[in-house]
């Protein structure tokens, strides 16, 4: 069986980088939550490498626009066409940001247009139930970015299941915490990491 | 005259005849076969192809036969022939006019040999050759041309001017009883008007491939009535006149089947949507991503853009992005911005960028890309960019060999609803207010107002802090000379104290409480609060809405205060996978079973499966096995288009009546794919 190894997306345009400790956070949430065989550390992949598609799911964040290379677009095709999913998460939480709508532009340009995602989508229950669709951060209102408590993540879909997942809840910041820290938490915040991961592996 | 005159003179008049029997003979001969070749396409049906080459041959045969006839009249060039010409037809002359035109041989004999030949008139002779020349070819092509007139117009218009589509014009294709209507059938596609491109026509096609949105027409002989036509399911409306049938409809933007039906008969017609290409764009200044350490100069940008149909303008555009950390603020422009005259398909842009201009700081970063719009009217214009420059503005400290570590960063308060929150919650309660008790509007608008008052309370709080006291404003003690003033008289006062300006001390002005921190936008959102407020207790989310969007866009502007928000550089961080391994507290969550899901069915192994259904079915139901092989070729167009022309092609010729083999051979081949290696055998099941 092979290693699944969570792939962080570097891209040329802006700071990919800015939220360095949310693939170990979520690898330790594998490790807790399962028994799938997960890498101890993630890697970062360059969106136009010919590679990326060798990774079923591929994080992507930041702050400042976003804007694919001709090689990048290519390569995301490539990764949805093959069945992976990139999971992008606006690390600005503002509709209004450079980043929510460079990326969605780039997005619905290369793969798609961006359509809500039904809260009762099988993605919520693939391992932990979220009854009540994606849940909330404490980062959504903390009076930066939009201010706004987004309901709904954005996806598009390739033959029935989800290739691109688009979040504007700032998962980056909610999780972007050293994993050792989730003993001070009362409820494991990054549960609906462990979702995303299983769902990307098994659909 | 003399003799030789005379001659000269009959000479004129039989070359004149020779030049306008040999034009009146071609022309005849044209005629007859153009008149032939209609009364046989009229008869027996001539295709197109060998229609195209009948003017040609008629007017070949008619050069032909005027060439032959001047040949054989070229003696009437030389005088000698014209005399003994008159000669034969006057014998009374006994070679005196031949004599008379040789001086040296008539010697002393010539005035007489003149007398002789001028009492003699030849010009009836003449007159009856003219007459005979002209006059039978003449009927000839009188009796074409009267035939000519009296064929039926397609006929003449199939023979003449040949075209794609005339096959509805041929007499044979006006449907008699019983006959089908499905056949000749002719496809008229007329592309968007943007594109500038002529109507073009198709004779019974089997694929029509155009724009989407293109018209297409499709037209057929004999009368609407009794005809069915359907496109994706959705039936269209089949209209007749002038003895055709059509069907209008556009082209759509995924490919479909139109299906026509004239009684038990069907015929199907695959639609290939051509999609408008996106205009392609080239930056090629700058030409690579820069860092420059002081944001000043010019910049030179330059790009190349091109469509397949037009553009109607190009520009270029930034977006500059300021801050770091978790706080960013974004400015975008254009820049250049020009119409393409007369939707040309290329077109180039320069410009310079200055620097200045953007008011850059270190640690800026601007994105530059170019972008071109066409013409597309149709689907909506298409926009086309090129790839993106990135141009930073080195920080301050980048350069510096020490780094230094920061503290991490405080936590979010995120207790209160946001004012953009209490805004959409008014809204959507003034949505379903008709819906609604009074009683439920009231109750609902209070709570909201309740949030608000929190909001306005935290906001009070930031405003009216003193110097090392956190009281907030609205709960001070009555000795404070500030707690005795509305929020209007406390903006009216802090207003002042701002106007002018900013750089005084505000702060231990006499005895008044000083307002640290003071900021305009605030207080300003202060006071629309409190009158949301108001409205919201009395029920009346409609006329909070005004107040409390003067508050949110207030708030927006006090959000310009610079923020620091310190944060070090992460170490790399390994996960102990043995230590962490299942220790999570999932008894709290309820962790669902999982029931393996059924394997998604591959398209391509979907596409080889219906490939071998319609194959098997050709033997024993061709027509069905065609509109199987038709519709699979629908449905592979958009994702496998390789397979879609290989089953193109086994289409075209089944239609034809021609050996298929060789293309359903290619055709599943190419539906299977490439062979699959496996590196070990499977097991054997026991038989053979």
């Amino acid at each position: 069986m092979s290693t699944f190894t969570f792939a962080t997306a570097s891209y040329e345009s802006g700071d990919w980088d800015s939220a360095p400790l949310v693939p170990p956070n979520i690898i330790d949430t594998i490790a807790r939550y399962t028994s799938i065989d997960v890498a101890p550390t993630g890697i970062v992949v360059p969106l136009g490498s010919p590679d990326l598609p060798r990774y079923p799911l591929v994080f992507l964040t930041g702050h400042l626009p976003v804007r694919f290379t001709a090689a990048e677009r290519e390569q995301v095709k490539r990764l949805v066409d093959r069945g992976g999913m990139l999971f992008v998460d606006d690390h600005n939480h503002d509709i209004d940001g450079a980043f929510h709508k460079t990326a969605t532009e780039e997005i619905r340009r290369t793969i798609g247009p961006l359509a809500e995602l039904p809260n009762d989508d099988p993605l919520y229950s693939a391992f932990f139930d979220f009854p009540d669709g994606p849940p909330n951060t404490g980062h959504e209102l903390n009076g930066w970015g939009d201010n706004l408590l987004h309901k709904h993540l954005l996806t598009v879909r390739r033959e029935g299941r989800i290739a691109v997942l688009y979040s504007n809840k700032d998962y980056s910041s909610e999780w972007g915490y050293h994993p050792d820290n989730k003993r001070f938490l009362a409820v494991d915040n990054t549960r609906f990491a462990v979702n995303i991961v299983v769902y990307a592996l098994t659909r | 005259m003399s003799a030789r005159e005379r001659v000269a003179r009959t000479r004129a008049v039989l070359g004149a005849t020779a030049v306008v029997a040999s034009l009146v003979r071609g022309a005849a001969v044209a005629a007859l076969v153009l008149v032939v070749a209609g009364a046989l396409d009229w008869a027996l049906g001539i295709e197109r192809s060998a229609r195209v080459a009948i003017v040609p041959a008629a007017l070949a045969a008619g050069a032909l036969v005027s060439v032959v006839s001047l040949w054989r009249a070229r003696r009437a060039l030389r005088l000698g022939a014209v005399a003994l010409w008159i000669e034969e037809r006057i014998p009374t002359l006994r070679f005196a006019l031949v004599t008379a035109m040789e001086p040296r041989a008539a010697g002393v004999a010539l005035p007489e040999l003149e007398r002789a030949v001028s009492n003699v008139r030849w010009r009836a002779p003449v007159a009856a050759t003219a007459l005979r020349a002209i006059g039978l070819p003449a009927l000839l092509l009188g009796a074409a041309v009267g035939v000519r007139a009296v064929l039926p117009p397609g006929v003449v218009s199939r023979i003449e001017a040949p075209r794609v589509g005339d096959s509805l014009e041929s007499p044979r294709a006006a449907a008699a009883s019983g006959a089908s209507r499905l056949s000749p059938l002719v496809a008229t596609i007329t592309p968007p008007a943007y594109t500038r491109r002529k109507p073009t026509t198709l004779e019974e096609p089997a694929t029509i491939a155009a724009l989407a949105s293109s018209g297409v027409r499709l037209e057929g002989p004999g009368r609407g009535a009794g005809m069915r036509a359907s496109l994706g399911g959705e039936a269209l409306e089949v209209t007749g006149t002038s003895g055709r049938w059509s069907v209008i409809f556009a082209m759509p933007a995924r490919p479909a089947v139109v299906r026509l039906g004239d009684g038990a008969r069907s015929r199907v017609i695959v639609l290939e949507p051509l999609p408008d290409s996106a205009p392609s764009v080239t930056l090629t200044s700058p030409a690579r991503d820069t860092v420059m350490r002081d944001a000043r100069g010019v910049v030179k940008m330059a790009a190349g853009a091109s469509d397949d149909f037009g553009l109607t303008a190009v520009w270029f555009e930034y977006i500059v992005s300021s801050g770091e950390g978790e706080s960013f603020k974004f400015r975008s422009g254009t820049a250049a911005r020009r119409a393409v005259r007369g939707g040309s398909s290329t077109a180039s842009l320069e410009s310079a960028l200055r620097l200045d201009s953007l008011a850059l700081r270190p640690g800026d970063v601007v994105h530059l890309r170019a972008v071109a719009v066409d013409g597309n009217t149709a689907t909506g214009p298409d926009t086309g960019v090129s790839e993106t420059r990135v141009l930073r503005v080195a920080r301050a400290g980048e350069y510096d060999s020490i780094a230094v570590e920061g503290a991490p960063p405080p936590d979010a308060d995120a207790s209160a609803l946001s004012q953009r929150m209490l805004i959409q919650l008014a809204e959507e309660l003034e949505r379903r207010r008709p819906r609604l008790e009074r009683r439920v509007v009231i109750e609902e608008s209070r709570r909201i107002g309740t949030d608000q008052a929190r909001l306005r309370r935290r906001v009070g709080d930031i405003i009216f802090e003193r110097l090392g006291n956190s009281e907030s404003g609205e709960e001070s003690s009555g000795t404070s000379p500030r707690a005795a003033m509305t929020p209007e008289e406390l903006l009216r006062a802090a207003n002042a104290a701002t106007a002018g300006e900013s750089a005084h001390a505000l702060d231990f002005e006499g005895d008044e409480t000083p307002v640290v921190a003071l900021n305009r936008p605030l207080l300003e959102a202060y006071n629309a609060m409190w009158a949301a407020g108001r409205e919201l207790e009395t029920g009346e989310p409609d006329d909070a809405l005004p107040h409390m969007r003067v508050a949110l866009a207030a708030i927006m502007r006090a959000r310009d205060a610079e923020r620091l928000y310190l944060r070090g550089r992460a170490p790399a961080v390994v996960v102990d996978l043995a230590k962490v391994r299942l220790a999570g507290k999932i008894d709290s969550a309820s962790a669902r079973g999982r029931t393996p899901r059924a394997r998604l069915s591959s398209s391509s192994a979907t596409r080889a499966a219906r490939l071998d259904a319609a194959l098997l079915l050709l033997p024993s139901n061709p027509s069905a096995a065609l509109d199987s092989l038709v519709l699979l070729r629908v449905a592979a167009l958009a994702d496998a288009p390789r397979l879609a022309a290989d089953i193109g092609a086994a289409v075209e010729s089944l239609r034809a009546g021609k050996d298929a083999s060789a293309p359903l051979l290619r055709a599943r081949r190419t539906a299977a794919g490439a062979p699959v290696t496996r590196t070990n055998a499977g097991e054997w099941g026991g038989a053979w």
